[in-house]
């Protein structure tokens, strides 16, 4: 079954002389369970695909399928329908809104889902568990580590358990230690929770622990090779 | 929602304190203003009733308040109104200051209505709180307006001294929050010697400054009024329609002073809370798209900053209303030695600017809140 899969996927910007083919014609596929790296230099359209495959963007052309549903025909309401339900997002810089605190910025997106209080608080403090921050439910971002602010935000991404979390760059702004334990509960998770994972990053570590590579180009598939994914162990 | 609505104005509290005060000075002054129209159109409303049963006949250049000017005529004149067909009973009546050094007063002057006999007509429309009204054959007695009494210290069955005359006090009026209120009505034969005292060279002995005029059941008071003027020489004839008229252009004008101070408050409280959530949306550019990354409907971004921005008017209205009325309570205690209310405090003078206040707010958020509501996420999460 899969979770995610585009065809003939394309971003361009701009006009005539002046061209950019972010994304010119990706066709990729992931299971459910999956934990893919998507790898390459800067310039090869990694965070205008990661983008696109959130429905943060619209493709200039081609499809992409969802927890098999096509996204290429929907109103941005509707788009706005499927991030909601089916993607989770973890960002570089974290994005946790500052006024609320660790819980409160977890339960936000089944806030938006409609869920009811109570529940939302349950299901908020059981991911929160999740990372291993329960204790820090109560902090504002401003009072944690850039460390422990991911953590809530990889908390935030899985509470609705979407199809798919996309992660761009996600230890972009942490130190190794810190990269190491966020690395680690995104496998954890991925194994134990099936939670499927899509990793934009340039950091050689994060990728050695994925289980697939794919490289981007220039705007186009390189390589998409599965590997013997390095064991987690921090310290 | 509103917790999270109120962290997020608590974070720019320097900037939220000074549009909220600026508010909150715009309302502050429509509520003082309120509260002095309101206090108005009682006075007005209840003038409008006193004069909208019967025609007063001046002499010619007299108002309404015909008391205590130049302008007199013979008590002939009383028998030459009475003759026009259509008159029920005219009524002579004069009209005196109270006291002789009045300054300044808010509203109608305290005057001393002497009425001549059919008078007690005339007052059977202003309700007692006790006693009873003037009869005729009455002498030395007197039915006091509320307001009056109080400044007095009368009582029903006391007495009071005005102009250096003892009255026996028989009857005391309900409040009716306007003219009569400040009136002292005693029979006719004992204002005009306090007036000819006054005025010793006055040569007439028999004078009026008002003809209190009623007509007969079917008769139209203006058209009466017209055939008043017409047939009796050297009077000025005030039919309740025109009555109605001098009193409203006496409220007009401070009506037009608290439209205007309404508008200047929206003017300037519509714009300051504009630009502050201007700021607010700019600086929250990415938390916007973060909201709308993870799932937010426009609305719910919409009704986000609607609300802000309500909550910034309603908290404004509240403290420039609760400011406004605690003006008011302190003014009009420091006038209340004088007997005089310069200030109403009625639903609409509190519950008006507060409302006011808030549909301002909501409507200054329209347009930074749909501009917040429109941020594509892509491009507000890659602002810094």
């Amino acid at each position: 079954m899969l979770a995610l899969e585009t065809r003939d996927l394309r971003k361009t910007y701009g006009e005539g002389e002046a061209v950019v083919h972010a994304v010119d014609g990706i066709n990729m596929s992931v299971e459910v369970g999956e934990f893919v790296a998507i790898v390459g230099p800067s310039g090869s359209g990694k965070s205008t695909l990661l983008n696109l495959l959130g429905c943060l963007d619209l493709p200039t052309e081609g499809h992409v399928f969802i927890d098999g549903e096509d996204t290429a025909a929907l109103s941005l309401k509707a788009l706005t329908r499927v991030r909601r339900q089916k993607v989770g997002f973890i960002f570089q810089e974290f994005n946790l809104l500052p006024v609320l605190n660790a819980l409160e910025n977890v339960e936000l997106p089944l806030r938006y889902q409609g869920v009811h209080a109570k529940e939302r608080e349950e299901r908020a403090a059981e991911a929160l568990r999740e990372v291993d921050l329960l204790n820090r439910a109560k902090n504002r971002p401003s009072q944690m580590s850039g460390g422990e602010r991911q953590r809530v935000a990889i908390a935030r991404a899985l509470v609705t358990k979407p199809a798919l979390v996309l992660a761009d760059e996600p230890t972009g702004e942490l130190d190794t230690v810190n990269t190491c334990r966020v690395i680690e509960i995104m496998r954890r998770l991925n194994d134990e929770l099936k939670q499927t994972f899509a990793v934009v990053t340039h950091d050689p570590m994060v990728a050695a622990y994925a289980r697939r590579v794919i490289t981007l180009r220039d705007g186009h598939v390189s390589s998409d090779e599965p590997q013997e994914a390095t064991p987690v162990a921090c310290d | 929602m509103v917790k999270y609505i109120l962290r997020n104005m608590w974070r720019r509290k320097g900037r939220t304190f000074l549009t909220v005060f600026g508010i909150a000075v715009g309302i502050f002054a429509l509520t003082v203003l309120g509260g002095l129209s309101a206090r108005l159109t009682q006075q007005v409303n209840g003038a409008r009733s006193w004069f909208a049963n019967s025609i007063s006949v001046v002499p010619s250049g007299g108002s309404l308040f015909g008391g205590g000017g130049e302008h007199f005529f013979d008590v002939a004149t009383v028998g030459q109104v009475h003759a026009v067909p259509g008159v029920k009973d005219a009524v002579p009546g004069i009209g005196l200051p109270l006291s002789t050094d009045q300054g300044f007063s808010f509203g109608a002057p305290d005057l001393i209505i002497g009425l001549g006999p059919g008078g007690q007509d005339l007052l059977k429309q202003l309700a007692l709180s006790g006693g009873r009204l003037l009869q005729p054959g009455d002498k030395g007695k007197t039915v006091l307006g509320s307001v009056i009494a109080e400044k007095l210290g009368a009582t029903v069955g006391g007495t009071a001294v005005m102009r250096g005359v003892t009255f026996e006090v028989i009857g005391i009026l309900r409040p009716t929050l306007s003219a009569p209120d400040n009136f002292a009505f005693v029979p006719y034969v004992d204002a005009l010697p306090i007036f000819l005292q006054a005025n010793p060279f006055f040569q007439q002995k028999q004078i009026a400054s008002v003809i209190y005029t009623t007509w007969n059941q079917g008769v139209n008071p203006e058209a009466l009024g017209a055939r008043i003027a017409r047939q009796v020489p050297g009077v000025t004839v005030i039919t309740p329609a025109k009555a109605e008229q001098q009193i409203s252009q006496f409220s007009l004008i401070f009506n037009a002073i608290l439209f205007g101070i309404a508008f200047i408050a929206l003017v300037v409280g519509g714009l300051s809370i504009i630009n502050t959530m201007v700021m607010s949306v700019s600086e929250r550019t990415r938390e916007i798209g973060l909201k709308k990354a993870i799932g937010a409907e426009t609305r719910s971004i919409l009704a986000e900053y609607l609300l802000e921005s309500a909550a910034i008017g309603l908290i404004g209205g509240l403290i420039g209303t609760g400011l406004g009325l605690i003006a008011i309570v302190l003014l009009n205690g420091a006038t209340s030695s004088k007997q005089v209310t310069v200030f109403a405090i009625t639903t609409l003078v509190v519950i008006g600017p507060i409302v006011f206040a808030t549909v301002l707010g909501t409507l200054a958020g329209v347009f930074p809140a749909l501009r917040a509501s429109r941020l594509k996420p892509v491009e507000s999460l890659r602002e810094d």
